[in-house]
């Protein structure tokens, strides 16, 4: 058995005309049914209504409108189709603050280009396998921010209370490091 | 009751969506064959990648022009951006189009304009000394990592870079 991607729908936004043909190619060669193109976050937002794909993977600088606005308009607009609707956003930005400023605009997966093939697919592994909870609050919708488990301690659970969680299943055995460091 | 020295904590609701993509595609993942076949398919592209370098480095240029005329009334933040764009844009674009080498000295450019806090004309003439690097790179069809002459180009600018940290007073 393979993934079927026949099955799927995904809408490209890309203002350079090459990366656009490459991208569809190599979703055309993973086997991915309908791939829809646009040139912009407007051009994508309108067709995103119209066609409803199942998965979004958008540039961020574009004009007019670009990706980060667009994943804002696709999670928080009334006229979005599907608000949890998966979305990868690719760029040249790889340091951190500008992961976390994507992030924060609601953003499923961020792809740094340039890519490979497989860093592509391994983005969509991780969106079908272990998709991320969607947090609303006051000022953010979009999936759960929080990819780090344990980040307030990082050392040994030797506690007793520590094993009887980690024998009913309540810790996430990668979560427990056991004897000393 | 919460503790008089904590942040009120925000109300927050979890959602868990249906995975229609995992109901869509099943299971199974992608076989090596199609991997390996949409790798050769990235790798063996002939887009030409000049056309889009030159409209690139032409904003770089213009980014550059604005920041001769830097004062210190000026938007440091939108100076130093329309420097930052097009650089990123050349790091995103030339490892795509083979041109692994533009990709290596655009992020060492990136890092730069990261990091500086004014765009004076030593930072300038670093931001030129990369412009005129990525132009003979694109221009004289240095494609892949450029051999050791190309990571000698790199190690040069990365020089240059650490030159203008050290005059600057911490």
């Amino acid at each position: 058995m393979a993934y079927q991607f026949d099955r799927i729908s995904v809408l490209i936004v890309e203002d350079n005309q090459a990366m656009l043909e490459l991208l569809k190619s190599l979703l055309e060669a993973y086997g991915v049914g309908t791939v829809i193109t646009a040139e912009n976050g407007e051009d994508g937002f309108r067709l995103f209504c119209s066609r409803n794909p199942d998965l979004v993977i958008a540039d961020w600088m574009m004009r007019p409108v670009d990706g980060i606005s667009l994943t804002r308009r696709i999670r928080n607009d009334g006229k979005s189709p599907n608000q949890f609707v998966p979305i990868v956003l690719m760029t040249g930005f790889s340091e951190k603050r500008r992961v976390f400023q994507a992030r924060d605009a609601g953003i499923t997966e961020f792809l740094v280009k340039p890519f490979s093939a497989r860093d592509l697919y391994r983005r969509l592994v991780q969106i079908i396998e272990s998709p991320r909870k969607f947090v609303r609050s006051e000022d953010f919708f979009g999936p759960d921010r929080r990819r780090k488990r344990n980040v307030g301690y990082d050392g040994p659970h030797r506690r007793e209370d520590d094993q009887k969680k980690l024998a009913s299943g309540s810790i996430d055995p990668d979560d427990i490091i056991l004897g000393s460091r | 009751m919460d503790h008089f020295d904590q942040v009120p904590r925000r109300k927050a609701e979890f959602i868990k969506p249906p995975n229609t993509l995992k109901q869509k595609v099943g299971e199974g993942g992608l076989s090596e064959e199609i991997l390996n076949k949409a790798q050769k398919l990235l790798e063996e592209n002939t887009i030409d990648f000049e056309p889009l370098a030159d409209m690139y480095l032409d904003a770089l240029t213009k980014g550059i022009e604005r920041a001769k005329d830097f004062t210190p009334s000026s938007d440091v933040e939108y100076v130093i951006a329309q420097l930052l764009y097009p650089a990123m844009q050349l790091k995103a674009n030339g490892g795509m189009f083979h041109y692994q080498l533009v990709t290596q000295v655009a992020d060492k450019l990136i890092q730069f304009l990261e990091v500086i806090e004014v765009p004076d004309l030593s930072a300038i003439e670093i931001v030129l000394a990369y412009h005129t690097t990525i132009k003979a790179i694109v221009h004289g069809k240095i494609k892949g990592s450029g051999g050791e002459h190309g990571q000698a180009l790199l190690k040069a600018l990365e020089d240059a870079c650490m030159r203008y940290f050290s005059k600057i007073p911490e």
